[in-house]
């Protein structure tokens, strides 16, 4: 194949041809056109009347330039031109290395780049090429394999949510000095990182060495921060060209718990900018369920950024016992906890009976030692749910009896009378100073200033419990800070006042931060390193590199400076840590990250991934020159007069009538078809692949001609339905195929679906990929119908139980085949308390269509007709494949009996019942 | 319009023509004791059947002339005297050749569907005023009446073989009048013998030049055959515009040269394009007709 400008041809020597189009010039300006005949009465003036001119009326420059186009046209098609042409190095032969960067900004272009290492792959099986694949952030020994075995290993390859260690680094570099390749392709996510030189030095001397890059923009999300009661966030790209908007979603649990997107706002790049901030307003009800932000449009680790409880500002109900002290502002007992919890809290004040319905997350007693009874019900009750119950000593508790022989519920420990005075002018000794932390204590690792003094405290009678309720105690080993748990709730004691009166404590910043461990307080900013040294934090839920959020599971546990300071990679992925009551965030970009464009230097070849397929331009030449020559025709005969004769006027609205009828409908075509729908019709969901799109509205013609024959259903024509503009309250049932690239639904269109699926809508999802991964995110699929599905309003689902009513609906079926025969197929979940009915081989199920049924059996290939009534796509092979396609008929015919008859069949545990009741 | 011509269609659609105007009364200057009577009154004392006037008897009278009823009434005799009527013999030809059978447009009557028209229409409004109207030619002789008309209606729904068929000079009755209607498009030497033929027997009339406006307008571009009607004659060109203006002259020539003929001998001459109504042929006709007359 011969490559000119471009453009592949197969058969170059033709254009030579092309050197002959001035003599067809020459030709046809020569020869005269042809005369025309016309019949004129008045010839016989013209007799004897001579031409003046002997050179005839010449062909006009257009038309010939029209005619010289057409051969042209004709002998560059005949030349087998193809558009992006394979251009494969001929004689590379030895083993080929696919370096791949694997991190969290490939997931953008994740496809893309699939597609580029199959292509990669399939120049290597056609060159016989043993292949390895080594990715950076997750180098392994390499092995060379055979190319196509190496494909099937390839949907094993995602990208991880870290970039490049350097312990990977130095792994990846001993295994490729090790290999030993003939060629290397690297596909390189865009971004720089430390070592990517080293890397790059190492595969230079390989002699055929080129770097595929993608070229969709990069971008990431920082922390985000809650300052003066606006969410900063601030969005980072790698590609500063351009102005750019980039809407960053609010993504939490609307009321009723299902994931939404809360909020929306617009971050603008200026040109050369690598920043960009906005800032969100929430209301505080919002802020709080907030539980991550992401960039619309950008499947990445990095493009999202998680949120831990620091939005959420917890209520604290403060109630003290000395009420009547006006003025006294600075003795007041709850002035330094309003100082400490204001900036961080939402502060209740007010009677404890007002202030216990409103639910608070806190209640801080300060020196409040009588309760009534009801008060003491109340309180406990609310402990038992999970409250948090702060006491602070005082004057008041050291004189009451509270606590003393037998412990009140509401204590810790019991009390001794009158605790005790140390340092002060009326007794002997120094005050005491606060020891360092013990392990267990949850505020181990903070530092004790030492001018935090104790003067007086209330003192803990000994008991066998009190050395574990103890979390602080003093130099002198008296307890300074009591817990215990009470149901899920916790009860503390301070033992001494929450003002300056008995201690220096209030004063200094271990107070606060003694607070914040309690978590009645949350800390706005992220916690610094130190702040968290001494804890250990275990994963609740991390994320992958597309940003996919998982549980945890048995991963184990992070240091605290670790969780803040460290790199992510393979054992501190970003996700959600949780360490007693307080939960941190870890996302993949620090506050202060910054992307950059990697950078390569000259004497590489560096590419976008090759995915544009070659494209023969023959017949599109040859369709071409046919046009040319019918516009030839046309003007031919309107230069020589003959157009507009008798028959050709009909001839051209002939013309023209085709014309009309082969453009295409008008756009508002779609709408009309929704407002045929009187009566049944089956509809499927736009994907926007059109081919897809094609198989699905044939697959319902299928099926509607199907259930018109064999059933009382009468379907009328089925219709495309599209999300964003069209009502689905029509339709029993939306057939949706999955394709890796459609787009997410809007807001408003999963508004749509919710409302759809509640009243009583199914959606069939089918992927279409026969289940192969089980609907993990292995499938590019079934990660889409993940990404789809996690917003919409589905309940807990099981596989069909072999008792399920689609088994029986219509026909008798147990599996649900469609072009693949893959027994996964997803219904919402049967409730647990279904009982086996009696003498029926099924339990006892009533009410409820399911909302949706997941599989991936692609039915709608099998139901597929042409529009002359043949099967549309093959299904298996010989015999069992029409047995196959029978079956999956017969599965859409029970599918959409079950959507229009609900539980009908399952009524027939009744008809035992019913029978004995009639008397037969 | 094109419709397959018919006598009776062709008269019916002249008797629709003929209806919109008054009776024609044919121009007779010249009246010679050969005309037949007819129901023209020459206002003046000569035969005829109408009653002009009793006029004393003069010396010379032959008694037979005297009318002795009215003598009776008294002593002097009286001649009865009647009025002097003659009837016009009017001679039509209308050119049926293959060049007549011509239409530029499908909008547009054939030259020779107009000449007929015009030509019977005046035919009838002739017979309706008691003229004796015929062909030209021995076929068929002026003579009055209905089963005339027919006859001329059918003779004239003939069509000729011929590409540019002469004028028929023939047998042309002394002191009628006559009609040529015809395109003139050929050769001019038989047209100008008729017309000096028929000056010389005293015969006046009208000639109309019927043409089609393409044969005015000459719309043509380009290499072009042109083939007359009958496909006997024809002229290539290479260049089609570029002939146009000496056609027009040509044609201009033509013109003029009948128009003069005409002067010399004493007719009118006409020219009628078929795009135009055949009601304003007719009309000059009328006019032409009725003219000399000066009632």
């Amino acid at each position: 194949m011969t490559i000119l400008g471009g453009i592949g041809f197969g058969a170059p020597w033709l254009l030579v041809a092309l050197l002959a189009l001035p003599i067809l010039w020459l030709i046809l300006r020569a020869v005269p056109p042809a005369p025309i005949r016309r019949r004129f009465p008045g010839v016989a003036l013209l007799l004897g009347l001579n031409d003046k001119d002997t050179v005839s009326d010449r062909t006009p420059w257009w038309l010939i330039l029209l005619r010289i186009m057409a051969v042209a046209a004709i002998v560059i098609g005949q030349a087998q031109p193809v558009l992006n042409p394979e251009n494969a190095n001929p004689d590379t032969s030895g083993p080929k290395l696919i370096v791949l960067d694997g991190t969290w900004a490939g997931a953008i272009g994740h496809i893309r780049q699939l597609q580029g290492i199959e292509a990669e792959l399939a120049r290597a099986t056609s060159a016989g090429q043993p292949v390895a694949i080594l990715q950076l952030t997750n180098p392994k020994p390499l092995v060379f394999l055979p190319a196509a075995t190496v494909s099937a290993s390839l949907t094993g390859l995602k990208p991880n949510p870290w970039q490049p260690s350097e312990d990977n680094i130095t792994t990846a570099i001993s295994a490729i000095t090790l290999a030993n390749a003939a060629s290397a392709v690297w596909f390189s996510d865009g971004l720089a990182y430390e070592g990517r030189d080293k890397i790059l030095a190492t595969l230079k001397p390989i002699p055929d060495l080129r770097v595929l890059q993608g070229t969709h923009q990069i971008g990431g999300l920082t922390p985000a921060t809650y300052v003066d009661g606006a969410i900063n966030l601030s969005v980072l790209r790698a590609n500063t060209q351009d102005v750019q908007d980039v809407t960053i979603l609010a993504q939490g649990r609307d009321p009723s718990g299902n994931n939404a997107t809360l909020a929306t706002a617009t971050a603008h790049f200026k040109n050369g900018e690598q920043t960009a901030t906005t800032a969100m307003v929430l209301p505080s009800e919002l802020r709080a369920r907030v539980t991550a932000f992401e960039i619309q449009g950008l499947r990445a680790a990095g493009a999202k950024t998680l949120v831990d409880d620091a939005f959420k500002r917890r209520e604290v109900a403060l109630i003290s016992g000395r009420e009547g002290r006006e003025g006294l502002e600075l003795l007041s007992p709850l002035h330094y906890l309003n100082q400490a919890l204001e900036p961080t809290a939402d502060l209740l004040t007010g009677a404890l009976t007002d202030v216990l319905p409103a639910n608070p997350d806190v209640i801080v007693l300060a020196d409040v030692a009588i309760l009534s009874k009801a008060e003491t019900d109340g309180l406990l009750e609310w402990v038992d749910t999970g409250g948090m119950l702060l006491r602070f000593a005082g004057p008041r508790i050291a004189a009451s009896d509270i606590s003393r022989t037998e412990e009140d519920p509401l204590m810790p420990v019991r009390l001794r009378r009158g605790g005790r005075s140390v340092g002060g002018t009326m007794s002997w000794g120094e005050p005491k100073s606060v020891a360092p932390f013990a392990e267990a204590s949850p505020f181990f690792g903070l530092k004790v200033p030492a001018d935090v003094l104790v003067s007086s405290q209330v003192m803990a009678q000994p008991d066998p419990t009190l050395a574990d309720r103890v979390i602080a105690q003093l130099n002198d080993g008296t307890p300074l800070v009591t817990r215990k748990t009470i149901g899920q709730g916790q009860v503390v004691l301070f033992h001494v006042t929450a003002n300056a009166e008995w201690s220096t404590l209030p004063f200094s910043g271990l107070f606060v931060k003694m607070l914040d461990r309690l978590a009645v307080s949350s800390s706005a900013t992220s916690p610094e390193a130190a702040d968290l040294s001494g804890t250990v934090w275990t994963p609740l839920q991390v994320m992958d590199g597309f940003g996919t959020m998982r549980d945890a599971g048995t991963l184990q546990g992070v240091d605290g400076p670790d969780l803040i300071k460290a790199d992510t990679g393979p054992n501190l992925l970003p996700g959600i840590y949780t360490s007693g009551d307080r939960v941190v965030a870890r996302n993949v970009l620090s506050p202060d990250a910054v992307l950059n464009l990697a950078e390569w230097p000259n004497g590489i070849s560096v590419s976008g991934y090759a995915t544009e397929p070659p494209r023969p331009l023959g017949g599109l030449l040859l369709a071409l020159a046919l046009v040319l020559l019918l516009v030839d025709v046309i003007a031919s005969l309107a230069l020589s007069g003959r157009l507009l004769g008798k028959a050709a006027r009909g001839t051209i609205a002939m013309l023209a009538l085709g014309m009309i009828t082969l453009l295409p409908p008008p756009a508002n075509a779609q709408n009309a078809d929704i407002d045929r729908v009187s009566e049944l019709a089956l509809a499927h969901i736009i994907t926007g692949d059109k081919n897809v799109d094609e198989i699905a509205i044939a697959g319902l013609r299928g099926l509607s001609d199907t259930l018109f024959f064999r059933t009382s259903i009468e379907p009328q024509e089925p219709v495309s339905v599209d999300l964003e503009t069209d009502e689905l309250a029509f339709f029993p049932i939306l057939y949706w195929p999955i394709t890796p690239d459609q787009p997410r639904p809007s807001v408003e269109a999963y508004a749509k679906l919710n409302a759809y699926l509640r009243s009583g809508g199914m959606i069939l999802f089918d992927t279409r990929d026969s289940n192969i991964s089980g609907f993990g995110s292995a499938s590019p699929n079934g990660r889409k119908l993940q990404d789809i599905a996690k917003l919409m309003d589905i309940s807990a689902l099981e596989p069909v139980p072999a008792d399920h009513v689609l088994t029986r609906a219509f026909y008798l079926l147990q599996d649900f085949p469609g072009r693949h025969n893959s027994r996964e197929v997803w219904v919402e979940a049967s409730p647990v308390n279904a009982e086996q009915a009696e003498g029926m081989p099924f339990r006892n199920l009533n009410d409820g269509v399911t909302p949706v049924v997941i599989g991936g059996n692609d039915w709608a290939g099998a139901w597929a007709i042409t529009p002359s009534g043949g099967p549309m796509l093959p299904v298996g092979r010989g015999f069992g494949g029409e047995r196959q396609r029978e079956l999956a008929n017969r599965f859409g015919v029970n599918l959409v009996m079950h959507v229009l008859t609900g539980n009908y069949k399952s009524d027939q545990v009744h008809v035992p019942a019913l029978l004995d009741r009639l008397g037969q | 319009m094109n419709s397959p011509v018919t006598s009776a269609t062709l008269r019916a659609r002249s008797e629709g023509h003929a209806a919109r105007l008054p009776p024609l009364l044919a121009r007779a200057e010249q009246l010679a004791g050969a005309v037949l009577l007819g129901d023209h009154g020459r206002r003046r004392s000569g035969m005829g059947d109408d009653f002009w006037q009793y006029r004393p008897a003069q010396v010379g009278d032959s008694r037979r002339m005297i009318d002795h009823r009215r003598s009776a009434m008294g002593d002097q005799q009286f001649v009865r005297e009647r009025e002097w009527q003659i009837a016009q013999s009017v001679m039509l030809w209308c050119d049926q050749g293959a060049s007549m059978r011509f239409t530029s447009n499908d909008d547009l009557p054939t030259k020779i569907d107009r000449a007929r028209v015009l030509t019977l229409s005046l035919a009838i409004l002739l017979n309706r005023a008691g003229e004796r109207v015929g062909l030209t030619g021995t076929r068929l002789p002026p003579r009055r009446g209905n089963a005339q008309i027919t006859q001329l209606a059918e003779m004239l729904s003939e069509d000729q073989e011929t590409e540019y068929s002469p004028p028929e000079h023939r047998a042309m009755i002394p002191n009628a009048a006559a009609m040529f209607a015809s395109d003139f498009l050929g050769d001019i030497a038989p047209v100008k013998l008729a017309l000096t033929k028929a000056a010389d027997r005293g015969v006046r009339g009208v000639l109309l030049q019927i043409l089609d406006p393409s044969e005015e307008a000459f719309p043509f571009h380009g290499r072009t055959i042109f083939e007359s009607v009958g496909g006997m004659v024809r002229h290539e060109t290479l260049k089609a515009n570029d002939l146009r203006d000496r056609y027009l002259t040509r044609l201009a020539e033509r013109k003029a040269d009948l128009q003069r003929l005409c002067t010399r001998t004493g007719w009118q001459y006409g020219l009628h394009h078929t795009e135009k109504s055949a009601q304003t042929g007719l009309l000059w006709l009328y006019q032409a007709m009725n003219g000399g007359a000066r009632i």
